[in-house]
């Protein structure tokens, strides 16, 4: 079934979804990570926005990224907003990723895989998805980690 | 190169009040204390409602309205309520333009702090405040996975101590020095001693950062009066003038974005305030730098060039007054003389800048800080709310 944008919203309840950055969450159903890129000057960004920030082209191209990329910032949840599969009973990693495809190219998500303790500012990662509620989540897991 | 800033020493406060702040069972609502705060602040200028001609409060406070209406001030031609994604000092800073712009001569400024059930037990426990909540847009449905608002100053001070190889325990050291002040000042929360054990046994919210290091939701208002200089000559209490003030962003302002941690609108700040004023931090008798995460003390008195980046924990020891169980910078300037957000309570910059106009005026009461003259202040965070003060008395 082919989604439209009333079936979109509906798929994501309390999300601020809107003409310029519809592409992203279409994105996350079809389990791809899309982020900004301007098509005339080539700059990525995040999060979407109607125009580059760089050159104000309005040519803006949601697009697949490596999913490869390293921990930029990385903190731990003992306490937080419920979500499914999230008790805090275990502190859970919260870790923004700086894309391989620019530095300073940001996505902020959770890290899988491997125990906590063993996190690191500056380690590799690769994308990842899981399945939350009846949505796919982009997540990212150390490199070379068995998925 | 001095900068065009033709407001410098044209406005000042005319007076000060707080309610006093409380952490657990008031029930006492929004409007109650502000209108407290703010009789006790008109009446400290010496002034009556009808010599009040503007009113600006704040997004989380009542609103401008319905404070006239409450205290009766007859008459106004300009009023406000900014929004706290900048800090309190925004609210002072479109009063002082409000003023010099010739809008209005007398404004009464006010914040008001309220705990929501999602901050405390005990707020969750009072079911009117259940209903309050309802009517903000304080509660919004999030994933876990964001930096977004708080979050993003616990993801810096996790950078900030992996790219310096720094430990907890400088955090410590202004969670300690917040609780050192609050010892002094009777009308503080948070007024237990705090030894660097104690701190380090603080239970952990977010990684790197414990209970400590976050301010307290409190209940209380505070509540201002600002004119011009010239007026403000004519009142009762010393006029505090406003030397020199500063904002600053930049466009990577999202923060999972932001450039780096000494890339942001904390410099643009101190650039601005060095350009505009003439009090820095050798000047002054009083220093507040912001201390609603612990980690933002460092950041100001690092981007501020009082210590090299990286070193703001061995700053502080260098500078602790063991006796005083406080900082004494160059054994004169206590930081955050009543306690800061930390221990005296959460007031998003309305009691760092209440505190240092009381202390100025000479009405600090318990901890005055003697012969206080010139204040500088650097409020706020960096993804959007880096903002500054300088005040003097004439």
């Amino acid at each position: 079934m082919t989604m439209n944008d009333e079936m979109l919203l509906e798929r994501f309840p309390g999300v601020g979804i809107n003409h310029d950055n519809k592409a992203f969450y279409y994105g996350l159903l079809d389990r791809k990570l899309l982020i900004d890129r301007c098509g005339d000057c080539d700059h990525w960004f995040h999060p979407p926005r109607p125009i580059c920030p760089r050159c104000w082209s309005r040519n803006i191209q949601p697009t697949e990224v490596s999913g490869r990329g390293q921990i930029h910032l990385l903190i731990l949840l003992h306490q937080g907003p419920p979500a499914p599969g999230v008790s805090y009973e275990q502190p859970h990693p919260v870790a923004t990723i700086e894309l391989e495809e620019q530095p300073g190219l940001r996505f902020t998500s959770t890290i899988v895989g491997t125990p906590v303790e063993q996190l690191k500012i500056g380690q590799a990662v690769e994308l990842s998805w899981i399945e939350r509620g009846d949505k796919p989540v982009p997540v990212f897991q150390l490199t070379g980690a068995a998925s | 190169m001095s900068a065009r800033f033709p407001i410098k020493d044209q406005i000042a406060f005319a007076s000060a009040a707080t309610t006093e702040f409380a952490k657990s069972g008031n029930e006492r609502t929004q409007m109650s204390m502000t209108a407290d705060a703010c009789v006790a602040a008109i009446r400290a200028a010496g002034l009556k409602a009808s010599d009040i001609d503007g009113i600006a409060g704040s997004d989380t406070s009542p609103w401008a309205r319905a404070v006239q209406a409450a205290l009766g001030i007859p008459r106004i031609t300009w009023w406000q309520n900014p929004s706290l994604t900048g800090t309190y000092a925004t609210t002072i800073f479109e009063a002082m333009q409000a003023i010099y712009s010739g809008a209005c001569d007398t404004v009464l400024c006010y914040h008001t702090a309220y705990r929501l059930p999602w901050q405390s037990r005990a707020a969750a426990a009072d079911p009117m405040r259940r209903r309050v909540a309802q009517l903000s847009d304080m509660m919004g449905a999030v994933d876990p996975e964001t930096m977004a608002g708080s979050v993003g100053y616990t993801a810096w001070a996790s950078r900030y101590l992996h790219e310096y190889g720094r430990r907890r325990e400088d955090l410590g050291m202004v969670a300690m020095n917040s609780r050192g002040n609050a010892l002094r000042n009777e009308h503080a929360v948070m007024r237990t001693p705090m030894t660097m054990d104690d701190y380090l046994a603080g239970r952990m919210i977010r990684t790197p950062l414990c209970v400590y290091d976050m301010d307290v939701a409190v209940d209380g208002a505070d509540a201002f009066i600002l004119t011009t200089a010239e007026r403000a000559r004519d009142l009762p209490q010393r006029p505090v003038l406003i030397n020199a003030t500063a904002s600053g962003m930049v466009d990577r302002n999202d923060e999972d974005q932001l450039p780096g941690l000494h890339d942001h609108g904390q410099q643009i700040v101190v650039e601005e305030m060095k350009r505009r004023g003439d009090l820095w931090i050798d000047d002054v008798d009083l220093y507040y730098p912001y201390d609603g995460f612990s980690f933002l003390t460092l950041s100001w008195i690092e981007n501020a060039g009082l210590c090299k980046p990286g070193e703001g924990g061995d700053f502080l020891r260098e500078h602790w007054n063991a006796a005083e169980q406080r900082v004494m910078y160059r054994g004169r300037v206590p930081f955050n003389t009543h306690g800061g957000s930390l221990s005296e309570g959460a007031t998003q910059g309305s009691g760092h800048i209440r505190e240092a106009v009381m202390q100025l005026q000479g009405r600090a009461g318990s901890h005055q800080v003697r012969d206080a003259r010139t204040a500088l202040l650097t409020i706020g965070g960096f993804f959007f709310n880096a903002q500054a003060l300088s005040l003097r008395t004439e």
